[in-house]
């Protein structure tokens, strides 16, 4: 009977280590390990004891779960929040993940800042545009209040389609950056 | 990963990078473990202990064996056995047999390669003895 609750305290304690995944594939999982577990046991006459530690301790192996399916599943993904959320699983393993997030965090800021201010173009004319002093080069974007008097804005209502369009290309480009980033690693996943 | 921790001392590298070696084997392993016919978890456990040199840590394997299902190279079933309780088996998709063939062709020319360059290592061990 102990073999009994033991094995139960490591399917519980799996269980709960998987938390992120969705039920379906948390109970495949311990479905599995717990026909592994009793067909180990019988197999080699081992003690249940040594046929988990064989297996290891039951929030490692759900941590290789959870690495492995977040990233390939993310690597599919077209959502930010999902994108972002893998890439900062990627960026504690090393230097690589750390520039991925960190671009992928530049490039939808990027992107939904031209989205915004193109938005707010039509309704605040005066204070979204790209504006210039003499032929230079001033500030772009939208500025509450208005900008100074003495710059004038070069774009007009073209401010709009253009910004919508560069922010939208800006988010398609992070999100491949993204993407491309986890499906490399995804190669290294393994060696690690 | 590798980054995150402190440098080992020198005696141990060699044993770690064995390790690791063997660790970035085991995808391409679990899937030529298929290439005959459909296994379960225990069973490709088994089947790579006796016919390779990756004894593994069990709990290894089924978080790969789950990725590449996700990945679509390997299908499962759950089949009803003799113990009283069912088995998942893994076998090949179609996409898996190619990847399995693509890294085997890269796995021959890479360590064909390697093979060659370590040639005179060998020669100077024998030398020394």
């Amino acid at each position: 009977m102990t073999t009994e609750i033991q094995i139960d305290s490591y399917l519980t304690a799996l269980r709960l280590h998987l938390g992120p995944l969705t039920i379906a594939e948390r109970e495949e999982i311990i479905r599995e390990i717990n026909a592994h577990i009793r067909d180990s046991a019988e197999e080699t006459g081992a003690s249940v004891e040594t046929v988990l530690a064989r297996l290891g301790p039951a929030a490692e192996l759900a941590a290789q779960y959870r690495d492995g399916l977040l990233i390939s599943q993310a690597s599919r993904s077209f959502s930010p929040l999902v994108l972002l959320r893998a890439a900062l699983r990627l960026a504690t393993k090393g230097v690589f993940g750390f520039v991925a997030f960190f671009l992928g965090l530049f490039g939808y800021t990027m992107g939904v800042g031209l989205v915004l201010t193109a938005l707010l173009k039509p309704i605040f004319p005066a204070n979204t545009g790209v504006w210039f002093v003499n032929g230079h080069f001033h500030s772009a974007g939208s500025m509450f209040p208005g900008p100074p008097p003495n710059v004038h804005d070069v774009l007009g209502l073209w401010y709009t389609p253009l910004a919508l369009t560069l922010g939208s290309l800006t988010l398609l480009l992070t999100t491949f950056l993204i993407q491309t980033s986890l499906r490399v690693s995804q190669r290294w996943q393994s060696k690690l | 990963m590798a980054k995150s921790r402190a440098l080992p001392a020198e005696g141990e590298q060699p044993d770690r990078w064995e390790a690791q070696l063997r660790k970035g084997a085991l995808e391409m392993a679990a899937l030529a473990s298929l290439w005959q016919g459909r296994l379960y978890g225990l069973e490709i456990i088994r089947f790579l202990e006796s016919h390779s040199q990756l004894a593994l840590a069990e709990g290894t394997i089924y978080p790969i064996l789950n990725r590449l299902k996700a990945e679509g190279l390997l299908t499962s079933e759950w089949v009803e056995a003799e113990a009283g309780h069912p088995r998942k088996y893994y076998s090949l998709t179609d996409a898996g047999r190619e990847r399995l063939q693509l890294m085997a062709q890269a796995w021959v020319s890479f360590s064909g390669g390697l093979s060659r360059l370590l040639e005179p290592v060998f020669d100077k061990k024998e030398n020394l003895q």
